[in-house]
């Protein structure tokens, strides 16, 4: 079998950023729902292999560290580089996006015979962007406001306090949805990718693959490239 | 084995008969009487305290032990005049299977156990035995208004002791319930810190170790019964289990709060009463305890909230939207999958063909 062409999508830093974010998601998600649901047997067994609850609190504080950490080093990323400045302008909501999204939902339902022609994000992965950066900004601020509850308390009433955290609680388990119902549905448990795409790790993805599901951008960086090799 | 048990009791009827030799001799209550009817007998303490020494008969003749010899229990007072006599040891009749017939009492070994008893068994002449509770001469049954262990007298008894606590507990809002409304099912000492098995309260076995306090005040504080008839805000122990202070302690944390670190330990009053903790405008002070620089905010907003429930307000609302988005979003997605799934399987049978 002839070998694949690899083509690298993306840099090692945006690797590294993911792995990272990655890793706070996980500490923060598995902290965070065990003391919601700390009434539960499994809640219960979370918690206390967290080393009790005040440890739990000082591991979530970590990881959410760590997404702070994260979270400003991506903002200087895009802000300084050609590179990430260029991704986020493709990572920006377009005209084009919400046909595409309607044209994919007519697909999937057998409605139109027509895949969307995709260029470096689909609509759906632009969407799982924005909520992550939503997600983060909106769980770090109420995040920061129930760590530092008494100095917030300077400004906020209690019942404001209550309201957040109230939200912080049901944001994590929206993101802990949409992150093992979508996210790791289309990178592991879906047919095409199972186990897993290798993305993540290498960052490279076949050009057969890129040309299927990323017909514009393969059109706009290989086109040439492969037409050159035929 | 049956010779041994022959033997015993041959010895208990030995022992016995020798006894009631020996009280033959002894005075009779009569002539207790003679000297004890006054009410001017006092005696004077080797460090100065002046008790007095009158006995009043009649009231003994209504007690529990009405047909008790008093050389029964002053079991010295053998000659006149009887002089330095021993605290009476109740164990004397008062233990599991005794012949007299008096109540078998287990209670020694919870109060062997319990604080006042160790303080005694280590030589502490001021900790309280039997008697200093239960009294001397008048003992009543515990229903008998006239018992110091009745339920509205055991603050007074507990308070002989216990001085500075009792100013405290008479004017708090389980004092003035019990004592002036004659409320009996509000809480009275023995109700919190239990009877004969009174722990320190830094003792885990204690009924007001910081993790038990809880418990102890949802036996009232959690009881719907309670709660309709005196009209008790109704969820206080239930929204502070789900609270974080609540999570934390039941998960082993010791420095966070539990319902007497806010509410006080005796001192507790309603909270539109400015003398409460939870009085709105001592709120901060009482916050900041624990939370340095707590600001007036910590007021603005109710302490107790149960966010699925209508009375929580805006917390209610804000917490049925975010419910409904998360159930929404879910449902969404797990449609998105099979739909998604579906189409792969279709794609995949027609790329067979």
């Amino acid at each position: 079998m002839e070998e694949k062409m690899m083509v690298q999508r993306f840099t090692r830093s945006q690797r590294v950023q993911h792995f990272l974010l990655l890793i706070s998601f996980i500490i923060l998600i598995i902290t965070g729902l065990a003391l919601k649901f700390h009434d539960s047997w499994l809640g219960k067994l979370v918690i206390n292999l967290e080393g009790g609850v005040i440890a739990r609190g000082i591991f979530h504080r970590f990881a959410a560290v760590l997404l702070i950490f994260v979270a400003i080093y991506h903002f200087f990323y895009i802000i300084f580089t050609r590179y990430a400045h260029e991704e986020f302008l493709l990572m920006l909501p377009k005209f084009k996006d919400f046909k595409d999204a309607f044209q994919n939902v007519a697909f999937t339902l057998g409605l139109s015979s027509e895949h969307p022609k995709i260029d470096k994000y689909a609509p759906q992965d632009k969407f799982q962007y924005w909520a992550v950066v939503a997600g983060s900004f909106l769980m770090i601020i109420t995040g920061l406001v129930l760590w530092y509850q008494t100095q917030a308390m300077l400004v906020l009433p209690k019942w404001a306090i209550d309201i957040t955290r109230v939200m912080h609680s049901y944001q994590g388990v929206i993101i802990a949805v949409v992150i093992l119902l979508w996210h790791l549905y289309i990178v592991h448990l879906n047919p095409k990718r199972f186990p897993m795409s290798r993305i993540w790790i290498d960052g490279k993805v076949s050009l057969e693959e890129l040309k299927v599901e990323h017909p514009l951008e393969y059109e706009r960086k290989y086109q040439g490239v492969a037409d050159e090799k035929n | 084995m049956k010779k041994i048990r022959i033997i015993i009791y041959l010895c208990f009827f030995l022992i016995s008969l020798s006894v009631h030799g020996l009280t033959q001799e002894l005075p009779s209550n009569q002539e207790c009487r003679h000297c004890h009817s006054n009410p001017n007998l006092k005696k004077v303490l080797t460090d100065g305290r002046v008790i007095s020494e009158y006995v009043d008969f009649d009231l003994f003749y209504t007690s529990v032990h009405k047909k008790q010899a008093c050389v029964y229990c002053h079991i010295d007072a053998t000659n006149f005049p009887c002089k330095n006599l021993r605290k009476v040891n109740c164990q004397r009749c008062h233990y599991k299977g005794n012949l007299a017939g008096a109540p078998d009492l287990i209670k020694y070994k919870e109060y062997g156990e319990s604080v006042h008893g160790r303080a005694t068994a280590l030589g502490d002449v001021k900790a309280p035995m039997c008697q200093d509770c239960h009294g001397s001469h008048y003992i009543f049954d515990k229903a008998d208004t006239l018992s110091r262990t009745n339920k509205e007298h055991i603050p007074q008894t507990c308070g002989a002791c216990h001085v500075n606590i009792y100013s405290v507990y008479k004017i708090s809002v389980h004092g003035e319930a019990l004592r002036s409304k004659h409320i009996l099912a509000a809480p009275s000492c023995a109700d919190c810190h239990g009877e004969h098995n009174i722990k320190e309260h830094i003792d885990p076995k204690s009924k007001v170790f910081l993790t038990q306090v809880s418990v102890t005040c949802a036996r009232c504080h959690a009881n719907m019964e309670l709660i309709k008839k005196y009209d008790i805000p109704v969820e206080p122990v239930e929204t502070y289990r789900e609270s974080f202070h609540g999570v934390a302690i039941k998960f082993g944390a010791k420095t966070v709060a539990n319902c007497s670190s806010c509410h006080e330990v005796h001192a507790i009053f309603k909270s539109d009463d400015p003398r409460s903790s939870i009085y709105v405008d001592n709120i901060p002070k009482t916050c900041g305890k624990c939370h340095p620089g707590a600001s007036e905010n910590f007021a603005k907003g109710k302490i107790h909230i149960n966010p699925a429930k209508k009375e929580a307000g805006i917390i209610y609302y804000v917490s049925q939207f975010f419910k409904y988005l998360t159930l929404s979003v879910m449902l969404a997605l797990i449609i998105y999958i099979i739909l998604d799934l579906r189409k792969k399987l279709i794609v995949k049978r027609k790329g067979e063909e």
